[in-house]
């Protein structure tokens, strides 16, 4: 429907994309062009002192901002792996099952997807304590979190756990939509489970499977709340990710405050999202060939 | 829906082995799934004298109130910020973002979806794009464009970011339902002389109540359970959502009873648990419709 455009129209869309502009494109660009000036917080003219690629020669030689890109790697690792397979799995799992209570299990394993972040991470974090039952149960006294090599990885499990749902009632989605006459035939044909579910349920989830890993790689380079209140980045820095490390170059109370190189590590977070993007649009364009 | 479903199990009925692994991995998985929150749940329900005890881990030997009735002491006295304070606050920057950023992508999304004009697609996937881009990268400037426009530590503040970020997704929901809606019918309207606002408010929108639900569903998400901005551009106390607040227990450095520190969590997990038990359909329905328009 082609309504003719009229004055009228230039008031429906404004509002809109006036806040779009002003909240979101307008420091998106300011933020890009910030990494390349020096400031604190307190000056009133941001763009005073230009200092060219030194904040990003700033961050090239910490030790800390390679720790937190690789660990924001694992975190979109386990996203779009981890969390994609346990979920493809378990909807699986669900869906041919045959539970007299499908729904109700689907809602339990979603609800974690409904509470914040911040209300999930200091839940684990009392769990993964020294004096926590996690120790007790297995009958341990290991202080999880302050583990240099296991607390990103800890850190990804909590979020695997409080997504896992979100991921599988798309799934789900997916299996209702399903064409049965392939796995009607293999019935005949008198395959067994494992060939119907990996020669025939899994490949025909394939967009399904797609669309669950391009939202999780968003998702995961979205994580800092878990981050911030499961470790705060630490033992160190070694449980830092880009988003985290930024906010303690830019924000955190007791941290160096130096904005600049707080913009350069959101220039690296756009940058990777940008190229994810552009890769992308030059897959989707092979595949349509 | 649901005689299909018993066709599919049909398929995998005569396979014992697939029946058996299924029962296992769904009760692994079910227990992973709630063992938390409930440990959390009954911690928070124990004596202080008997915290560290308990049967199978999950059944206290003394029953208590008492740490619920701390956790609201010590919001007062230690963070400046009680409970009931921090709902209201949470409650006044969610469903005015919501309301904001729900109006106005229903007048942006009826003019991308009913009106032709230059650039029209061009903007769209701007906006669309935006969609990816993770909150952080706007911190930095977005605090100085508040800082600027003087409503740093304001309620607006917060909900201007929220509306920035989160309009490209109203708009994405409400123009794809838009444009489902059969041609025929705003054709009718317009023949039978209704403006084009008459359209929108009297056929269109009735037919999007769908629509407009996932949206707040999504919104209401998004809005109630953010943290980074919240803490960033409201860092006066007295005006702490419920996540910032909560992250301040969790982190302090004031000693706090496990009792205490559990009944402050549960005490913002079971308003939004009962939401949840109340409107899951909806819940599961609206985030899958939300990820399939992707």
């Amino acid at each position: 429907m082609n309504l003719k455009f009229n004055y009228r129209t230039l008031l429906y869309l404004f509002p809109a994309l006036l806040i779009f502009i002003v909240f979101n494109v307008l420091p998106g660009m300011t933020s890009l062009v910030l990494s390349f000036f020096e400031f604190s917080g307190f000056e009133t003219n941001l763009f005073q002192k230009f200092v060219g690629w030194k904040n990003f020669i700033k961050i090239s030689n910490d030790k800390y901002f390679w720790i937190a890109l690789k660990n924001t790697f694992l975190f979109v690792f386990g996203a779009v792996f981890i969390q994609t397979g346990i979920a493809l799995l378990l909807a699986i799992f669900i869906f041919f099952g045959n539970f007299k209570y499908s729904t109700l299990i689907r809602s339990i394993i979603f609800f974690p997807c409904v509470l914040a972040p911040v209300s999930v991470g200091l839940v684990w974090k009392k769990i993964f304590e020294q004096d926590g039952v996690l120790n007790t149960i297995i009958g341990l006294d290991f202080s999880w979190l302050s583990s240099v090599s296991l607390a990103i990885w800890l850190i990804i499990t909590v979020n695997t756990w409080q997504w896992i749902g979100y991921t599988l009632v798309i799934y789900y989605a997916g299996l209702q939509s399903l064409n049965t006459e392939l796995l009607e035939a293999a019935d005949i044909d008198g395959a067994n489970w494992r060939a119907k579910i990996f020669s025939i349920v899994i490949p025909l989830l394939w967009p399904t499977t797609i669309l669950n890993m391009i939202l999780n790689l968003i998702g995961g380079f979205r994580a800092f709340d878990i981050v911030y209140v499961l470790t705060r980045g630490g033992p160190a820095h070694y449980s830092e990710v880009l988003a985290s490390y930024l906010y303690y170059y830019s924000f955190a109370a007791g941290g160096p405050s130096k904005m600049g190189v707080g913009a350069s590590i959101a220039f690296v977070i756009f940058a990777c999202i940008f190229s994810i993007a552009i890769i992308r649009v030059i897959a989707m364009k092979r595949i349509n060939k | 829906m649901s005689s299909n479903q018993t066709s599919y199990g049909a398929t995998f009925k005569h396979s014992p082995g697939f029946y058996i692994l299924s029962r296992l991995v769904v009760l692994f998985f079910m227990i992973i799934i709630i063992f938390p929150i409930l440990y959390t749940f009954s911690m928070s329900i124990r004596s202080p004298e008997t915290v560290y005890s308990a049967k199978f881990f999950l059944i206290p030997e003394e029953f208590s109130f008492q740490n619920y009735i701390d956790a609201f002491e010590y919001g007062e006295k230690r963070l400046k910020v009680s409970f009931p304070r921090m709902f209201v606050n949470s409650i006044i920057v969610t469903s005015s973002s919501v309301i904001l950023i729900i109006t106005l992508s229903i007048f942006a999304a009826f003019g991308f979806s009913h009106y032709k004009f230059p650039l029209k697609e061009s903007v769209y996937n701007i906006m669309i794009a935006s969609v990816a881009m993770p909150a952080q990268v706007l911190l930095i400037p977005m605090f100085y464009i508040l800082l600027y426009m003087g409503i740093l530590n304001t309620y607006q503040a917060v909900i201007l970011a929220y509306a920035g970020f989160l309009i490209p997704i109203g708009i994405l929901i409400l123009r794809m339902f838009f444009e489902q809606i059969p041609k025929e019918l705003s054709e009718a309207a317009i023949v039978e002389g209704a403006s084009d606002f008459q359209l929108l408010t009297r056929v269109l929108l009735p037919l999007a109540k769908p629509a407009i639900a996932t949206c707040i569903i999504l919104l209401f998400l998004d809005t109630w359970n953010e943290f980074v901005y919240a803490m960033v551009f409201m860092q006066d106390s007295s005006i702490h959502t419920i996540p910032v607040a909560l992250a301040k227990i969790g982190t302090s450095r004031y000693q706090i009873s496990i009792g205490t520190y559990s009944a402050a969590i549960m005490i913002t997990v079971i308003p939004v648990l009962t939401i949840f038990a109340i409107f899951q359909r909806w819940f599961i329905a609206g985030i899958t419709m939300g990820a399939l328009k992707h």
